[in-house]
């Protein structure tokens, strides 16, 4: 039975996995289980759901890899004076 | 009282090396927010790592190394909107108004944001959101803070920061969920509640 079932603490993990797309099939059946009987996860399943959404829709934006190149270089120099 | 519990407290190291990967893209987020242009913001990040290496010696590890670098980054931000205000001519708005011979007699307004449009209503929405997850995400512990950003906006491998971290996937899943808790709570006290 406990391949199925699992805790609030493992569901809550398993929630946040999610919003990276890092579960399996069987975490994803487990998880979705749990929701099923827990009203606490689920609520706090879409609280997640709804965070992540809010992450994706700021513009982050990124060194690339040259320009963190050219600061690292930057940096060494500075260290080896 | 106060100095020996000083004296007590783990000596906090500097790692130079690391702080492009660990802080870089943070940043430069926090930079280009503020300053709006790529270019600037990209030397903005180069001249606090070069001015945290020149004042390395007066770190005393008080507080975190990314509150320390931010501390000084504010410092270059104000520096730099100093510089273009010292000349006047400069800081100017300076705006064709008839350019175009075909919009001779346009208002004026017409050239300014228009704060109606849904457009920049969002993009003003998406500024202070973004602002206040800055803040919350300065509020983390560091190590929570480092592996959140790397994960969740510098989209690297589970096993990448697993391994510059030392720890293992498992515990790496906890950090970030409980990096993740934090950050909706201060997200609903500041954000939530004030609009």
């Amino acid at each position: 039975m406990s391949r199925f079932f699992i805790n609030c603490d493992q569901a809550s993990i398993l929630s946040t996995r999610e919003q990276y797309g890092d579960l399996n099939p069987k975490e994803a059946f487990r998880h979705q289980l749990h929701r099923g009987h827990c009203i606490g996860c689920r609520s706090f399943h879409k609280n997640n759901q709804r965070f992540q959404r809010k992450l994706k829709s700021l513009k982050w934006v990124a060194l690339t890899i040259a320009q963190k190149q050219s600061i690292k270089k930057c940096l060494v120099e500075a260290m080896t004076k | 009282m106060r100095k020996e519990i000083e004296k007590q407290l783990p000596e906090v190291k500097l790692i130079p090396e690391k702080w492009v990967d660990r802080y870089g893209d943070y940043l430069f987020n926090f930079t280009i927010s503020r300053v709006n242009d790529p270019i600037m913001a990209q030397d903005l990040v180069s001249e606090t790592f070069l001015a945290g290496l020149k004042s390395a010696h007066r770190f005393k590890g008080n507080s975190t190394e990314r509150t320390w670098l931010i501390s000084i980054l504010k410092r270059k931000i104000i520096d730099y909107y100093r510089k273009i205000n010292s000349n006047k001519g400069k800081a100017e708005v300076r705006m064709s108004y008839l350019t175009n011979s075909d919009q001779e007699g346009d208002w004026i307004e017409e050239k300014a944001a228009d704060l109606r449009n849904p457009n920049v209503e969002d993009m003003i929405e998406q500024k202070e959101l973004s602002d206040v997850l800055e803040e919350c995400i300065a509020c983390l512990p560091e190590r929570y803070a480092t592996i959140f950003v790397q994960k969740t906006i510098d989209n690297l491998e589970t096993e990448t920061i697993c391994k510059e971290h030392n720890i293992t996937a498992s515990n790496l899943w906890v950090i970030i969920h409980r990096a993740r808790v934090q950050l909706m709570e201060c997200l609903n006290n500041k954000w939530h509640k004030n609009s």
